[in-house]
């Protein structure tokens, strides 16, 4: 890759992650971002389904994929994540053992 | 073929892609429903599935033309488990079929596979419309001597909010009016009594909800399926559709094998038997899922429709009919502008 078009990317911290997913779980369930919160329950609070959490972890997967090569969730880690801040700190913990966190 | 040329294509030969692989008696029936099509439709069909167990079932063991086979190395069984089947395998026959209708190579898609996966897969790989959740299922009830009716929805969404149940009506609508030719359809909430406080807290809720919609007419019941002369499209919750279809087929079932049982218990029936057998095989083609369709998916950006587990060759190219119908009378873009209009 020439060096003019390669651009460093920074690696994402927590509060990357939490905007990035707040901003695409608001797109799925078709919310406000604001009703977002870190401590928002996933099924209680939001009334994501299983479903709509798929679609979730498709899209992050996606576009995290692209800027950390190997990034990816683990099915069975899902059933663990029933909170916002959980998904967020699995995401950063997945990154950075991929290779991309900060 | 160019990417989103579809939606807004006004030609004439539709492409449809058919999972090869998904059904009890695939991948035999599914590819050979599939050839039918392309030889006797106006239609192109992309056969997706594993290249070695489609290949020997080719006429010569070549493509014939208007037909093209799309690669999958992994198929859903009826018994995954569909939401981490969908997930686990991105190269199946399943989700192939649905990128070949997101990349523009196909109009839309056929299955006989599990139904859970496909549902999914269609949300995943086309997208919903904005202000649906979900998609349902709408499947065709056969009424001997007219059009089917429709039921939304089959067996999707086991515990819909009220608000889904208008939307449910509003797509039955486009899809009876499209498909069809209604110029107003007549809708009904399946309710266990024709009055309007009659029901659930959930047709309770919705009934004054479907008030709005053009050609409500109210609470219908289960006696109201496979008639004519009440109602076209019969709005309900999943678990109650799926319990109804069930039910009507367990029926027919049983309606049938008493008729054609009474042929085999004397001499007299066998005799009767010589006069009225072929006219009563034909009256009960009616009734066969094989002849009346597949189920849609409504809601989703594209065309997805959903032929029986059992589905046999002609169950197929039915579906690939329907499909392609669906298509040409720009189903997709019809229910995304009546649930948009909805608000």
């Amino acid at each position: 890759m020439p060096a003019e078009t390669h651009v460093e990317q920074q690696p994402l911290g927590p509060d990357d992650v939490f905007s990035l997913l707040r901003e695409r779980l608001a797109e799925i369930l078709e919310i406000d971002e604001a009703n977002i919160t870190r401590e928002a329950s996933f099924r209680d609070d939001l009334d994501a389904d299983s479903l709509a959490l798929i679609e979730l972890v498709e899209v992050i997967e996606a576009e995290l994929g692209e800027r950390t090569v190997g990034f990816s969730v683990d099915d069975e880690d899902l059933a663990e994540l029933h909170t916002v801040r959980e998904a967020v700190d699995y995401v950063v913990a997945r990154l950075a053992a991929a290779g991309g966190g900060g | 073929m160019t990417k989103g040329r579809h939606n807004g294509d006004t030609g004439h030969r539709r492409t449809v892609a058919v999972d090869a692989m998904g059904g009890d008696r695939a991948p035999g029936e599914i590819v050979a429903g599939a050839l039918q099509a392309a030889r006797e439709l106006d239609v192109q069909v992309l056969l997706v599935g594993r290249r070695d167990e489609i290949a020997p079932l080719l006429p010569s063991g070549e493509m014939p033309e208007g037909v093209e086979l799309v690669e999958a190395s992994e198929v859903i069984s009826m018994d995954d488990e569909p939401l981490a089947a969908v997930r686990q395998m991105k190269d199946s026959s399943i989700m192939r079929a649905f990128e070949a209708v997101r990349d523009g190579r196909a109009h839309a898609m056929v299955s006989a596979g599990n139904t859970g996966a496909v549902t999914t897969g269609a949300v995943l790989r086309l997208g919903r419309f904005k202000g649906v959740p979900s998609p349902a299922i709408a499947v065709p009830i056969p009424v001997p001597g007219h059009h089917p009716q429709l039921l939304v929805d089959g067996g999707a969404v086991v515990d819909p909010a009220p608000e889904r149940l208008v939307q449910y009506a509003l797509m039955g609508r486009e899809y009876a009016q499209a498909r069809w030719d209604i110029a107003t359809p007549r809708i009904g909430l399946l309710s266990n009594g024709e009055e309007a406080g009659k029901g659930d807290e959930l047709r309770k809720a919705a009934f004054p909800l479907l008030q709005s919609v053009p050609g409500f007419l109210g609470n219908v019941e289960g006696r109201d399926f496979m008639h004519h002369d009440v109602v076209d499209v019969i709005v309900t919750d999943g678990f109650t559709g799926n319990v109804a279809l069930k039910s009507l087929e367990g029926a027919l079932r049983a309606v049938s094998s008493v008729v054609f049982g009474v042929f085999e218990q004397s001499p007299e029936g066998r005799e009767a038997s010589k006069l009225v057998m072929a006219p009563l095989l034909a009256a009960a083609n009616d009734f066969s899922p094989d002849v009346v369709g597949g189920a849609v998916l409504l809601g989703i950006k594209g065309i997805t429709v959903i032929s029986h587990g059992s589905s046999s060759a002609r169950a197929i190219t039915n579906a690939v009919q329907i499909a392609a119908d669906c298509a040409r009378r720009g189903m997709v873009e019809r229910i995304r502008k009546a649930v948009a209009d909805a608000g």
